[in-house]
């Protein structure tokens, strides 16, 4: 088959924590709506990244499957830099954007490196960042809403060659302390919203789409989609307390 | 049984006049409250006396003769706690046990206040969260854990945390007598040191590789990728590690689904012959067997405790078997994807279902975070094209999921009672309705059904106890 899109999903049997494959299904769903073929590519410990990967996902973990992930994640650091450099569109859920970033702190002080694609830095610290998000996003020249829910430990920091994805008017984001949520550098993304975030934000699902499929569409955008459903969730998301 | 080993072979003690005092006024409370028509009072006499004489649960407890056990895990703590009774109950054993999925210490204190003279045993469902804070306080001879899933992740995080929890609590209490999922590779790795007494499941042959609902897989010892030989349901089954050479123990008690099951019916093969179970699903194969286990862990043979179990209904919202309209209406407590799919399977295909009811709410007894149902296997109940009520506080996420697993859903409705009319509406004569539903999903729609009976907009008869909504978490 020869795809308009191809997908790629990595370590989708250990990162899956938080709806994952809920991303993987708003992606392949809303591409296929407006006529576009995809292929799904999993890729597991000791497989490669195949050529012309139009979006890599990675979804959250446990601290357990990040940390069996360890060797097989930090060999990926060229691939994803070239599948990034070749247009792809590298993004990271919650633990996938920890993953993404320069280090990851431990609660006991020792660092784990991150694959580096993005300019951040996570620490760990106690007590967890539990709740709904309602967050403002900006991307390629577009805003929109952003909602999901966060769950998370750590803490992260951005750097001069990250800029962040929302800011948060309500909810912790990053690190609860800057008002921002998410991380953007260049093709790659980083977000702490499950949701799953993508099913629940036809907007920034698209804005990923209309990276990924750039070249198909010659500059032209994405058809609309009948999406009623999808706008009437967020809505009332937009209204759900913390 | 009776004459079975005691748990500690200490003289059970008897009861302070204080806790007794205190236990007159809970149990009085707990009567106000049902007259008054307020709930099933399961909550509020362990409240009172908790607060009226601290340290009563670990002191009531000690007085069962032949003490307690305790029942945890992700899934099945209720079903398997109430099969346990039920076995013992046939074996002319009384016992004491939590219903209605109050599992939190006032649910166990408020069942010691109300039972009555000559109960010899108590079961008690206890939630994973305070189970290592029960175990010191009941001293259970026998704790029976039905298996770690993921589930309500905005509390406990992490499965493994879970795991770590269980094996630190199985080492506070000695001499306990360990009953656990031996097809469950983590919780198994978690608890093999204390010995367990291993129950499991015949694999299925339909059964295939872990899909979206199972938990990431890897060697609970190494982390390497495991080899299944055979599987049930999600990540359950007998799994080995070529790596490190770890594998799933052969279970001494092991149950085998016979064919001809339904959404209400399950027919087993276990060591002490063959039952019939008015529920269906593997996962109800996992309850039996651990009751199975845990009657023989406290002397019960298999034989008795099979032909007991025969005896077993199921409670409160599992498999409920109600009436709406003059139809059947089977009720399906929905806590995550794992258990979701199991119910969804028999759900997609039993002839007699007609119309499915989908509710989902977000309230601290459902888990917060409902990105699970993303990876519940609500595309079967797409292909079977029955048609589908997304309902519950989250009834316009339902809608959207059951949009993107290629069905089309029914317009969304919140309030359940106007769910449960649109089911109606969209069901052929003569097949009945199908709810699945979050914990106060559940209740809510449990209590839409006796207020439209009330309102007589709907003929509703409940089939089982009535029960006025405990939350359990």
């Amino acid at each position: 088959m020869n795809a308009d899109l191809v997908l790629v999903h990595l370590y989708p049997d250990l990162l899956r924590t938080y709806g994952d494959r809920g991303n993987v299904l708003a992606l392949v769903r809303r591409a296929e709506w407006r006529g576009f073929r995809v292929e799904v590519a999993p890729v597991s410990r000791g497989e490669r990244v195949p050529p012309g990967a139009g979006i890599v996902l990675l979804g959250g973990g446990t601290d357990r499957d990040q940390e069996i992930l360890g060797e097989d994640l930090v060999g990926r650091r060229e691939e994803l830099d070239a599948a990034a450099t070749g247009g792809a569109v590298v993004v990271g859920i919650c633990g996938g954007y920890q993953l993404l970033g320069r280090r990851y702190v431990a609660a006991d002080g020792s660092a784990i490196d991150g694959l580096g694609l993005l300019d951040v830095v996570t620490e760990a610290a106690a007590g967890r960042m539990v709740g709904n998000v309602h967050a403002r996003a900006w991307l390629d020249g577009r805003d929109f809403d952003l909602v999901g829910f966060e769950n998370h430990g750590g803490r992260t920091r951005l750097g001069p060659a990250a800029r962040p994805l929302a800011s948060v008017p309500r909810g912790q984001g990053n690190n609860g302390l800057d008002g921002t949520e998410g991380a953007v550098q260049g093709a790659v993304l980083g977000t702490y919203l499950h949701g799953p975030v993508l099913p629940a934000n036809p907007d920034f699902a698209d804005a990923l789409l209309a990276r990924a499929l750039a070249r198909r569409l010659g500059g032209e955008p994405l058809a609309p989609l009948g999406d009623r459903l999808e706008h009437e969730a967020l809505a009332r998301a937009r209204r759900r307390g913390r | 049984m009776a004459n079975g080993p005691r748990g500690r072979g200490s003289v059970p003690r008897r009861l302070g006049p204080l806790d007794a005092a205190a236990e007159v006024l809970g149990r009085a409370a707990g009567a106000a409250v049902r007259k008054a028509g307020l709930g099933a009072g399961h909550s509020l006499p362990g409240a009172i006396v908790e607060r009226l004489v601290p340290g009563y649960l670990a002191r009531r407890a000690a007085t069962l003769p032949d003490g307690t056990v305790a029942v945890s895990g992700t899934n099945g703590k209720t079903t398997t706690a109430s099969m346990l009774r039920t076995i013992l109950r046939e074996a002319g054993v009384p016992t004491v046990g939590n219903e209605s999925g109050a599992n939190l210490s006032r649910g166990v204190v408020s069942a010691l206040v109300a039972m009555p003279r000559g109960t010899r045993l108590g079961v008690f469902e206890v939630d994973e969260a305070v189970l290592a804070r029960h175990a010191a306080e009941l001293a259970p001879r026998v704790v029976v854990l039905t298996n770690i899933f993921r589930d309500q992740l905005d509390r406990f995080a992490e499965t493994e945390m879970v795991a770590g929890l269980f094996r630190r609590t199985l080492a506070q209490v000695p001499g306990v007598l360990v009953v656990a999922n031996a097809d469950d590779p983590l919780l198994w790795r978690a608890v093999e040191e204390f010995d367990p007494l291993g129950f499991g499941v015949a694999p299925l042959p339909g059964a295939g590789p872990g899909g979206a609902d199972a938990e990431p897989e890897a060697c609970p010892r190494c982390g390497r990728v495991p080899v299944y030989a055979g599987r049930t349901m999600a990540h359950l089954g007998r799994a080995s590690c070529t790596a490190c050479g770890w594998r799933s123990p052969e279970p001494a008690v092991v149950a085998e689904v016979l064919p001809g099951g339904g959404i209400d019916r399950l027919e087993l093969a276990l060591p002490g012959g063959r039952v019939v179970l008015p529920v269906g699903g593997v996962h109800n194969a996992y309850n039996a067997a651990a009751a199975v286990a845990a009657a023989g862990a406290l002397g019960v043979g298999a034989a008795e405790a099979v032909r007991g179990l025969a005896a077993f209904r199921p409670r409160f919202g599992r498999a409920e078997a109600l009436t709406l309209g003059g139809r059947p209406a089977w009720v399906f407590l929905m806590k995550n994807p794992a258990g979701a799919g199991v119910v969804v399977r028999e759900v997609a295909a039993d002839p007699r279902v007609g119309a499915v009811v989908l509710a989902v709410s977000d309230q601290v007894s459902d888990g917060r975070d409902i990105s699970w149902i993303w990876d519940a296997d609500f595309e079967r109940l797409a292909a079977a094209g029955l048609p589908v009520v997304p309902a519950g506080r989250r009834a316009a996420d339902v809608a959207v999921r059951l949009r993107y697993a290629g069905a089309e859903p029914a317009p969304a409705e919140e309030d359940p009672a106007a769910a449960l009319r649109a089911a109606l509406a969209r069901c052929p004569a003569g097949k009945g309705i199908a709810v699945l539903a979050t914990y106060t999903a559940m209740l809510d729609v449990r209590h839409a059904i006796t207020r439209t009976r009330r309102d007589r907009m709907l003929d509703v008869r409940a089939g089982g106890a009535g029960d006025a909504g405990e939350r359990n978490r």
